[in-house]
């Protein structure tokens, strides 16, 4: 009987300490530097930004999702949920009409300005994450994998996207092409172009790709500079009305690789959404690269 | 060398600064052998890119230079500028539709044509509104123009906000209305170069009435000018003339303003010289800036509007501070 006790005994201290355990707060630094505390695994996520759902949704935790904003289009399964803002904003009504249990937020379009500060008046955790390199991205979701309770998830995601990652700088061309990447036209007859400092020109380079351009302070670039710079490859992120637009303008079909058919499209949600489907973009740009080095 | 070579002289001087001037730099003995029908890359860029597009910042500077001066004649106000009834607002609502609203056009020409149709439209409504009660006043102009102005601009931001999606940026737009120089195709160039023909003779047809507008309205009835209609004229005429400023460069800030004041100290009041003072410096000023914006930062380009207005302003104002000490 008394042996029956303390088994009792240990097997409740057991369960106490278990609980103990599953009610630790999650505490983890963001990537502005601050000490976010999430008191109990988030059930309910608000992820503002098409990246940072698609962040949540490599988890496996889309259905945890209960608010988009307006430019979520990926993936199909949180379309329905509640739009929180996006074109004109965001609502912190809406947002905490969901409830939700964490806040993920990018610095865009005022998004941290507007929500961290009433947020966390409100008790509501909000990480902040920056993507800056394909790097930083793996990074992500390893935070995202923490924050949300699931840090081996995380983990496993970030390291199979690695591995594929390792294997397409493995089969990279020893020379690599002079490559230019436009990711928009401005109302002025400028360009938008890849930086080499940021996510979307890393993710060029892990594709196997050199930048042609020299390093730029803004990612607005006269036409005249990257017809200068001819490179082999030109890659548009877009439609193929709009590239073909382009190339129409005076000057452009002074470029090589617009005369020998070597302009190319990309997926603008590929390369200009910092989420997992990056890698998909990589390793079919990496394959035409390694197609147009071929001899 | 004679007075009246120094402004031509000053305008050859800004071409070969623009065509020079980019995202590196072109010896004059590069430009000489791409004008000879070299083949090379470089000597191709120069004919087929930067030397179009040298022509046209001239000429989108000769446009304000004019718009400028017939705004300023109009209001016999010092600070009149271009885009005073509206037409800034009305080009840039123009231009807002035509870089966020699919509408199955030709980008280049439904941007040109849109913002050319807003910035016209936008100076009608305010002569419409002003004139509401009678004849249109130069005071009830201003006001008209000033309350229109200000929800155009309102209506562009909700526009914006509204139109944009993540496939077309805020920055498209914004971009836009900080001015900037298309390089235009042989045709466009063409066209371009025959509205500031137009637009010099439209101008030179308004000299004397805007001589005697400055005399005050009852001197100028005196001399049998009819103020009001002559003011309506002179305004959509001007209007007009910046509305393919517009179409061709965007927002080009602070040339309209501050070429009709250094054509008014370098040839005096009379319209008949001043005009095409005016236009030259527009063109000078442009130019100049233009080239500027190619290459201070390469490979990046600066919007024009931002380098008018750095690098114009305290040039502007140096020569303002040494015309009061005189």
């Amino acid at each position: 009987m008394r042996r029956l006790l303390l088994k009792g005994l240990v097997l409740s201290l057991l369960a106490i300490a278990v609980t103990a355990v599953v009610a630790e707060p999650i505490r983890l630094t963001d990537a502005l530097g601050r000490a976010v505390e999430i008191a109990r695994t988030p059930e309910r996520i608000v992820p503002i930004f098409a990246s940072n759902t698609e962040l949540v949704a490599a988890l496996g935790l889309a259905d945890r999702v209960v608010g988009i904003e307006a430019y979520t289009r990926y993936p199909p399964e949180v379309l329905d949920r509640p739009q929180v803002g996006g074109r004109l904003g965001f609502s912190v009504d809406a947002i905490v009409a969901q409830r939700p249990e964490l806040l993920i937020v990018t610095p865009s379009r005022q998004a941290m300005h507007l929500l961290i500060e009433p947020m966390t008046r409100l008790g509501i955790p909000v990480i902040v994450l920056l993507s800056r390199s394909v790097a930083e991205v793996m990074a992500n979701l390893r935070v995202v994998g923490r924050a949300t309770g699931q840090p081996e998830r995380g983990e496993t995601v970030a390291k199979a996207l690695e591995a594929r990652l390792a294997a397409v700088d493995a089969a990279a061309p020893a020379k690599r092409p002079r490559v230019v990447m436009i990711t928009g036209r401005l109302g002025n007859g400028l360009v938008l172009v890849a930086r080499a400092d940021s996510y979307t020109g890393d993710a060029m380079v892990k594709a196997g790709g050199r930048h042609a351009l020299e390093r730029t302070v803004v990612a607005q670039v006269s036409p005249e500079a990257v017809i200068a710079a001819d490179p082999d490859i030109l890659l548009f992120a877009g439609r193929k009305d709009e590239l073909d637009a382009l190339i129409a303008q005076p000057g452009w079909r002074l470029l090589r690789a617009v005369r020998t058919g070597n302009t190319h499209l990309v997926a603008r949600a590929e390369f200009l959404i910092p989420g997992p489907r990056t890698v998909n973009g990589i390793e079919k740009l990496a394959a035409l690269l390694r197609r147009a080095a071929a001899p | 060398m004679k007075r009246s070579l120094l402004l031509p002289v000053v305008v050859l001087i800004a071409l070969a600064f623009g065509a020079m001037a980019g995202h590196d730099w072109a010896s004059p003995s590069r430009l000489v052998s791409a004008l000879s029908g070299d083949a090379s890359l470089q000597s191709q860029l120069l004919m087929v890119w930067r030397l179009p597009r040298v022509l046209a910042a001239a000429l989108v500077g000769a446009l304000l230079g004019l718009g400028g001066a017939i705004f300023q004649g109009v209001f016999r106000n010092p600070l009149a500028e271009p885009y005073l009834l509206g037409s800034a607002g009305g080009a840039a609502i123009g231009a807002t539709v035509a870089l966020l609203v699919p509408l199955g056009l030709p980008a280049g020409p439904a941007l040109a044509g849109l913002s050319f149709l807003g910035a016209w439209g936008a100076t009608w409504l305010v002569l419409a509104i002003a004139g509401l009660h009678g004849r249109p006043d130069t005071a009830g102009l201003l006001l008209a123009g000033v309350a229109i102005a200000a929800m155009l601009g309102a209506l562009r931001s909700f526009l914006m906000l509204a139109l944009s999606d993540d496939t077309v940026n805020l920055q498209v737009v914004l971009s836009w209305t900080l001015g900037g120089i298309q390089t235009p195709d042989t045709a466009g160039l063409l066209l371009l170069a025959g509205l500031v023909v137009a637009a010099l003779a439209l101008s030179l047809r308004l000299a004397r009435g805007l001589d005697l507008l400055g005399l005050g309205e009852e001197q100028a009835f005196a001399f049998g000018l009819d103020p009001q209609r002559f003011v309506r004229i002179a305004v959509l005429v001007g209007a007009g003339i910046v509305a393919a400023a517009v179409a061709y460069g965007g927002l080009v800030a602070f040339v309209g303003l501050i070429a009709p004041h250094l054509a008014r100290w370098w040839a005096g009041p009379r319209h008949a010289v001043m005009l095409p003072a005016s236009a030259l410096i527009g063109a000078a000023i442009v130019c100049a800036c233009d080239g500027l914006a190619r290459s201070v930062l390469p490979p990046a380009e600066i919007p024009l509007g931002l380098i008018t207005a750095l690098f114009g302003g305290p040039f502007f104002l140096l020569l303002l501070a040494r015309r009061l000490r005189a």
